[in-house]
């Protein structure tokens, strides 16, 4: 194969770029994911009082800025060595699993289903939320936009706006919620409890009872063994907003508990020639290159990998999805990137579980949702399960709380290896020697990383409202052979 | 019949952020009750789900064509970004499609939709400012949306031709 080197400057263009190279025989011999990078973040919240940043680091991304708020929130309280009350850590906690809703929902209806439910092959201009509404009926499609918009009330009123929230502060919330609001949610999170249970219905109606799709899921292609992460509670369940990080290993053993202040004795990171973005990986492994399996340190986070790394659901009606998926997939752990999508609903069913749980309770309209700070600020780390994965806030401030340093982990940071992997492993499978290559079959390899739903914090909100994905196929000289633009 | 101004974009990113400046700018210079102006960062389904109240919408955001010089305005029709409407974003869909979706619904839609689109230079750091070319096209741009919005429904100036 011809020496790779991607002049930087193609790097730059705002695209997410995916490039696969043939070697001399005409198969392809590697491919790469290139995701472009923003810059001075870091720079621009130095010096700024810590208390800002919940509300600054919603302007990352347009994507899930109410996970950036919590996890900064987190980290805040933590460089301020303050607990917040129980009722603030429950308003939060509610605050986040509609959070999970809005954006799991549009996720598998937008962006999953449409290839499952018309084929992952099918004309790209019905492959879509329209082509899928078309086929499943335009109830559903209402049922869609009314849940979601459910989900973003309840955030609207906890958060003070319905994106960018602004509720989360040092030591708890900015403002209590009241009785009218209460009631509000429960009934809201009863109609989302429904509507989870609908979703898995036509998830199992549409995708599991089709034996093709089954197998697509299941098959070689789309199969990664790799090790996985993911936050859980005192009873190794399932949590998004709270508890400590738990490894499992490739055959389903957990590795190691480890609390969020202590990632940077588990993750270090790996540098490559051609991308800017760093590549996390297991500490105590090590970097062994892209490869699979219990001696390379490549892990996962997403909603798989959360529940790959748990015990199980803490509600009953997604612990029985829970049982159910693994029972269909043969076991934990599953390895299946395309059981992403699977996995993300029995979690829409739990988040929906727990905001009615988190609604009916007692204390959820305490007035005190606040404790003062008085401890001299230094260094603290926030996490929070950010809908595709362990995201890591860490700050450090001098004593006046003026922030010297902001290390951030994201999802996609995570996953930015083992994304790289299942796209190789899916062009390798599905493009052949001498054989055309149809904008299905590039749709199959981008399947494999839509399932990430990577999060490029990038022109997400430029017109044309997307982020454009570029691929390209090129020879063994490197010449372009073939391209999708989206 | 209800308006809404909406600046769309990041306004700690650089020249992202332009969008947000034009509508902070006209919030000084209009006071209407029959026009909301809003700033925003969203996209897709959550763009549909607050379009569908008004009888009219003017967006406002930063576009890369890459043909342009920075700075240069741009007058859009939904129409005209009907080429990207496959659903290929890791996150969402894109406006197209959104509205699209939301006449497949029979949501109540704007009955026109405006878009003034401003060619940006930098959308990738972190910064307050905008480059000096998009600044300084920041007040032609809030002057021709105020014209905008003196003229009746259906009968705004032509659309930017294509390139």
């Amino acid at each position: 194969m011809a020496k790779i080197s991607i002049d930087p400057i193609t790097r730059l263009e705002g695209h997410g770029k995916i490039e696969i190279f043939l070697n001399d025989a005409g198969e392809v011999q590697n491919s790469y994911l290139q995701i472009p990078e923003l810059r001075g973040f870091e720079k621009f919240c130095e010096g700024r009082p810590v208390e800002e940043l919940p509300r600054i680091v919603t302007r990352l991304c347009g994507v899930c800025p109410e996970a950036h708020h919590m996890a900064s929130a987190k980290a805040a309280d933590a460089v301020y060595h303050v607990d917040p009350p129980p009722a603030a850590k429950k308003l939060r906690e509610l605050f986040y699993c509609a959070h999970m809703c809005h954006s799991h929902i549009a996720h598998f209806y937008a962006l999953a289903a449409p290839d499952f439910v018309l084929g992952p092959m099918s004309d790209p201009a019905q492959r879509n939320i329209l082509g899928l509404v078309a086929k499943v009926g335009l109830q559903i499609g209402g049922e869609v936009i009314k849940h979601r918009a459910y989900a973003q009330q309840i955030q609207a009123v906890i958060g003070g706006k319905a994106t960018h929230p602004v509720c989360a502060i040092p030591g708890g919330m900015s403002k209590a919620i009241t009785e009218d609001d209460r009631k509000d949610f429960e009934e809201k999170a009863k109609s989302l409890v429904e509507f989870s249970k609908f979703s898995l219905k036509l998830f199992n109606d549409l995708v599991l009872s089709n034996k093709e799709y089954l197998a697509l899921i299941t098959g070689d292609i789309y199969t990664m063994k790799s090790y996985y992460m993911g936050l859980v509670d005192a009873k190794n369940k399932v949590n998004f907003y709270d508890g400590i990080l738990r490894l499992v290993d490739p055959d389903g053993k957990e590795v190691v508990k480890f609390k969020p202040e202590q990632y940077l004795d588990y993750i270090a990171e790996h540098v490559e020639p051609w991308t800017y973005l760093k590549f996390p990986f297991l500490k105590k492994v090590g970097w062994k290159g892209f490869t699979e399996g219990k001696d390379s340190g490549v892990y996962r986070v997403s909603p798989l990998a959360r529940l790959n790394a748990a015990d199980g659901m803490a509600t009953p009606l997604a612990q029985e999805e829970y049982d159910k998926m693994y029972k269909t997939l043969g076991g934990k752990p599953v390895h299946a990137t395309l059981a992403f999508h699977w996995a993300r609903l029995v979690e829409l069913f739990y988040a929906a579980e727990r905001l009615l749980e988190l609604a009916r309770d007692k204390e959820i309209t305490s007035p005190n949702v606040r404790t003062i700070p008085t401890a001299t600020p230094d260094e603290g780390v926030g996490v929070v399960e950010a809908p595709r994965g362990v995201l890591i806030h860490h700050y450090k401030t001098d004593s006046k709380g003026l922030v010297t340093m902001v290390n951030m982990i994201v999802a996609t940071a995570h996953n930015y290896p083992a994304m790289n992997m299942s796209i190789n492993k899916a062009a390798k499978g599905l493009i052949k020697k001498g054989q055309p290559v149809p904008e299905g079959l590039l749709n199959m390899v981008e399947m494999a990383f839509r399932a990430y739903d990577p999060c490029m914090a990038c022109a997400t909100h430029n017109l044309p409202g997307q982020m454009p994905l570029e691929v390209n196929i090129r020879d063994s000289r490197g010449e372009i052979l073939q391209t999708l633009k989206r | 019949m209800k308006t809404l101004v909406l600046g769309l974009g990041n306004p700690i990113l650089c020249d992202d952020g332009v969008g947000c400046r034009i509508a902070a700018a006209l919030q000084q210079k209009i006071d209407n009750p029959d026009i909301d102006i809003r700033e925003e960062s969203l996209a897709g389904l959550d763009l549909l789900e607050l379009l569908s109240v008004y009888d009219r919408a003017i967006i406002i955001d930063a576009i890369q064509t890459g043909k342009g010089r920075p700075g240069r305005l741009y007058r859009l029709g939904p129409e005209a970004l009907a080429q990207t409407r496959h659903a290929a974003s890791p996150h969402d869909v894109n406006l197209a499609t959104a509205l699209e979706l939301g006449e497949q619904l029979k949501l109540k839609l704007p009955r026109e939709i405006i878009i003034f689109a401003i060619e940006v230079e930098d959308v990738t750091t972190f910064r307050e400012e905008c480059t000096p070319a998009v600044l300084k096209a920041i007040p032609k741009c809030v002057e021709v949306v105020i014209s905008e919005l003196q003229k009746p429904l259906y009968q705004s100036l032509p659309l930017t031709k294509g390139d």
